[in-house]
């Protein structure tokens, strides 16, 4: 708990927050606006289904390039200031520096999650949607975002503190979000097993075509627990051999 | 000296492994675009047009720019490390040589990024059963991509010049690829780098520029790179390094 308040102490002054929301706001808006066309062209899309589908396809972009920039961002800092040796003199275990730099990066994607789910239920209010807030909704997606979300953080880590050149963590986030993107067109046993298309295929709407025509489906829970499982075990898996593989790099 | 400060960038990248980097996003966009292209054929019939705008959205509307802003913040890496920037200030180097041979270093390898995606285009056409001519726009949208990328460098090596961290001018770079695409939907494309990228790659319409329209192009990439570049070596000239 002292290494997370730490990590979050050392960030004071790094205005991260402040540029995860300046790319949260550009992500948002962008997706309100494509939205908001979408609405008046067609009135029946105005309903949550359509804006939880449309953020989730643009988190697919955003989020992994934002994700490595915030890890990198944690991480780098003691590669440019040269610190690890102080670090580690001042006997702190290396594995929980890299927990403690895990929970800050994950506490703020978490909160960059939450605003958004804050977005899309002002959006729908002041846009009068007829339907109520449908919390359950929006709890999968927040569900499902921040999972995805957690083992990306993983995998920027790992890469991100034992490659110095963060050029190197921020080209994997830049392939995670054109992954991300173009998910949809990956065949199904692709698909699985590239964590940055989760974005949408653990998103609680799916789109169909229809006699040319869009359909938001609701996904089934049950249908999506099972892939969540092997997520998690995924995520805890990289998290592990990231950890121990940092811990016995020499400094 | 500017032919010195050239050589001296080029020893910086020496075992740096850019080149990574800079071949691999172009061979993704070509493989899935190119995968999308085979697999739609019967919507998209325009051929080379048509490939052309499967790969050329997601690489020249989202990814070149972020791939220039990696490679602009790693040249400024080396310098926030250490005391370098004392190092690099205290030197009898003008500042106008260190930033022009950064740009003249970023657009040599932006060419070759450019020629790379261009043999990928042509393979990924050929291997998906394209047999009709290239069009002739192609050097057009390889070159004016080329031009407008050397503004973006600008600025990019201009952000990343000022804020020590390595990831914030990318984070800033992603957020102009979308303010950039803004602009081009509100036909204000002239005035914003990010746009002009847009525009020249003919990567949302495919459409060659007439010639008024290209020299305009061409006049409002110098202005950008002249008002950048002043503006940048004026500021290194002027005020204190932080090292």
């Amino acid at each position: 708990m002292k290494a997370v308040r730490l990590e979050l102490y050392k960030l004071r002054h790094k205005h991260l927050f402040f540029m995860v929301i300046l790319i949260l706001l550009v992500e948002i808006g962008w997706a309100f606006m494509a939205t908001s066309m979408s609405i008046s062209r067609n009135p029946d899309n105005a309903g949550w289904e359509s804006l939880i589908a449309m953020l989730s396809a643009m988190n697919g972009l955003f989020l992994p390039i934002l994700t490595a920039i915030c890890v990198s961002r944690i991480c780098d800092m003691e590669h440019k200031g040269n610190t690890w040796k102080l670090l580690l003199t001042v006997s702190v275990r290396r594995s929980s520096l890299y927990a403690a730099k895990y929970a800050v990066a994950s506490i703020v994607m978490l909160v960059a999650c939450l605003l958004q789910v804050i977005a899309i239920t002002t959006f729908g209010i002041m846009n009068g949607f007829e339907q109520p807030v449908t919390l359950f909704l929006l709890a999968r997606f927040i569900i499902g975002t921040a999972l995805t979300t957690m083992i990306i953080i993983a995998l920027q880590q790992w890469v991100s503190m034992a490659v110095k050149n963060q050029a190197f963590a921020l080209s994997i986030g830049m392939i995670g979000g054109f992954i991300g993107m173009a998910a949809d067109l990956l065949p199904t046993g692709v698909r699985r097993i590239l964590v940055w298309s989760y974005y949408t295929g653990l998103s609680p709407i799916t789109q169909s075509y229809t006699s040319e025509k869009m359909q938001f489906i609701v996904r089934d829970m049950s249908s999506l627990l099972p892939m969540m499982m092997v997520l998690i075990g995924a995520g805890i898996g990289i998290y592990l051999v990231g950890s121990i593989h940092v811990s016995r790099q020499e400094v | 000296m500017l032919k010195r400060c050239i050589s001296a960038e080029w020893m910086k990248l020496r075992d740096s492994h850019i080149w990574m980097i800079l071949m691999i996003l172009p061979i993704i966009s070509v493989l899935i675009g190119s995968v999308n292209f085979y697999m739609n054929q019967g919507v998209l019939k325009k051929e080379w047009y048509s490939l052309w705008s499967q790969v050329g959205l997601f690489y020249g509307e989202f990814f070149f720019p972020i791939l220039i802003a990696i490679c602009c913040a790693y040249m400024w890496r080396l310098e926030h490390h250490n005391k370098n920037w004392n190092m690099i200030m205290t030197a009898p180097v003008p500042t106008t040589s260190i930033f022009l041979s950064k740009l003249i270093v970023v657009g040599i390898l932006m060419i070759a990024v450019q020629i790379f995606f261009f043999i990928l285009f042509f393979l990924g056409g050929k291997l998906a059963g394209i047999t009709a001519d290239l069009p002739r726009e192609l050097a057009g949208w390889l070159l004016r991509g080329w031009i407008a990328a050397l503004s973006i460098s600008s600025l990019q090596l201009a952000l990343s010049m000022h804020i020590r961290s390595f990831a914030t001018p990318i984070g800033i770079g992603l957020c102009a690829t979308f303010i950039g695409l803004g602009m081009y939907v509100a036909h204000l494309g002239l005035f914003f780098p990010h746009s002009l990228l847009t525009i020249g790659m003919g990567v949302l319409s495919q459409t060659s520029l007439s010639f008024s329209e290209s020299l305009l192009f061409i006049i409002m990439n110098l202005l950008y790179i002249a008002v950048i570049c002043t503006g940048a070596i004026y500021r290194m000239s002027r005020s204190d390094v932080v090292a």
